[in-house]
């Protein structure tokens, strides 16, 4: 199998690499971080529906729909990527896809686990530690490949991140901004020092090598990075990204797994904001409270 | 493995990416009870508009379960004259009733000789039969 530690890579490439590999039916392991910021939304996902592009076009952050599934992401140098490319008929590759996570997941969880941290695996596709999301990841099926894509977080812009969000209100992006901020966990949350990114890879391609054999250490050749090239304009065209994609009934944007922020439409004089946890309502909000958090973004 | 008993109706055609075809004058075309249960609880579909010409092999919509997405494969070469809407708007249906209500488009076949490419229920057992004596070969207890 071949290994690409790439390390830092522009903001296209760091998806775009993965999806040539996968278009040239290659496998390979992709272990990098985007030099700077952008959105991805999921091959599904709706643009207008999820994304404030106002905010976005006066803040320069760009967008991407990648090909794989889940929800919008902000990605920026703060997030290691690691992506797998494997071939359809590698016997490693399940029937049942979500039942690979188990095992893509398992290098990260011993990271996370080698820095003292508690983390263990929510199905299908999660890492949690301390019961909170650390790890986002997911996966589709490219060309006659599959990828399976995930990140360690070692910070997270949560006030970008809320921003960016299309939201009804303000008070339901507060309650956004508060609500990721209570589920989501980094490894600035955890750790008294920064966070070396060759320790984290070291320990991903010792887990790595674990489950596939040896890596082999590679560096994009010739026909790979002119397949990036076309596959990453494709990925960052208007075309591309106008596509339409799913839009449910009122605002509903999903924070972890079975965590989900809901914006029913207007009851009297404000919206009803509900978080849903595991399908039970856990918190009703008014739409229209007077509830003040001292937000960076509202200064 | 644990495995599922899963229906197969012996009056359609099946192909190699878990869909079902039912040839008349028209083809109706679905996923069957097998393809439906691996790809999991269907939160999304996606269904080229009716008017479209595909090939066999050709996607033809895309499909996204819990963390997964993947194309839809044409089973046979056509235009495909009508989407399952309710269908797209509700996807949960593909899992609920594969055969019924869960069907995906219908579509005008092209070219009559690629129906016999397809298998019939016998022979669609016995290649699920094989894939997951495969993949319990293959996945030696890592797979629940």
């Amino acid at each position: 199998m071949d290994l690409y530690d790439l390390g830092p890579v522009g903001w296209v490439e760091s998806q775009s690499i993965y999806h040539a590999l996968a278009l040239l039916g290659r496998e390979g392991l992709i272990l990098c971080y985007p030099t700077t910021p952008y959105i991805c939304l999921g091959l599904h996902d709706d643009l207008d529906y999820e994304i404030d592009r106002q905010y976005c076009r006066e803040r320069g952050i760009p967008l991407l729909r990648r090909e794989t599934g889940g929800g919008v992401v902000y990605l920026d140098n703060r997030q290691l990527f690691f992506q797998l490319v494997l071939r359809q008929d590698n016997p490693l590759v399940p029937l049942r896809r979500h039942r690979f996570y188990e095992k893509f997941l398992q290098p990260a969880l011993s990271v996370y686990r080698d820095l003292g941290m508690a983390a263990e695996l929510k199905p299908p596709a999660d890492i949690a530690a301390d019961g909170r999301k650390s790890s986002g990841n997911g996966s589709g099926d490219i060309g006659r490949c599959v990828a399976y894509v995930g990140n360690i977080l070692l910070d997270f812009d949560f006030v970008t991140m809320s921003r960016a969000l299309k939201a009804p209100d303000e008070t339901y992006r507060r309650h956004l901004y508060r609500i990721m901020r209570a589920n989501l966990i980094t490894l600035t949350d955890c750790l008294a020092y920064p966070a070396e990114y060759s320790r984290l890879t070291t320990g991903l391609i010792a887990g790595f090598q674990r489950q596939l054999g040896d890596l082999t250490p590679r560096e994009p050749d010739a026909e790979l990075r002119e397949t990036a090239r076309r596959v990453g304009e494709r990925l960052t065209s208007g075309e591309w990204l106008d596509l339409p994609g799913r839009r449910p009934a009122g605002r509903k944007v999903k924070i972890a797994e079975g965590l989900y922020l809901l914006a029913q439409e207007s009851v009297g004089r404000g919206r009803k904001l509900t978080l849903v946890r595991d399908g039970v309502a856990e918190e009703v909000m008014a739409g229209d409270d007077e509830m003040e958090l001292a937000l960076p973004f509202r200064a | 493995m644990q495995r599922e008993k899963r229906a197969i109706p012996d009056d359609l055609f099946y192909d190699r990416n878990d869909f079902w075809i039912k040839v008349a004058e028209e083809a109706v075309i679905g996923l069957t009870d097998y393809g439906q249960g691996n790809i999991g609880d269907i939160l999304y579909l996606e269904l080229v508009p009716a008017g479209t010409v595909v090939r066999r092999g050709e996607r033809c919509g895309s499909i996204e379960s819990g963390k997964w997405v993947g194309s839809l494969l044409a089973p046979v070469s056509g235009m495909i004259v009508e989407t399952n809407r309710d269908a797209e708007a509700d996807p949960h249906m593909v899992n609920a009733d594969p055969f019924g209500r869960g069907w995906l488009y219908r579509i005008e076949p092209a070219d009559r000789n690629e129906i016999g490419l397809l298998m019939d229920s016998g022979a669609y057992q016995a290649w699920i039969e094989e894939r997951i004596c495969l993949e319990e070969k293959n996945s030696q207890g890592w797979i629940d």
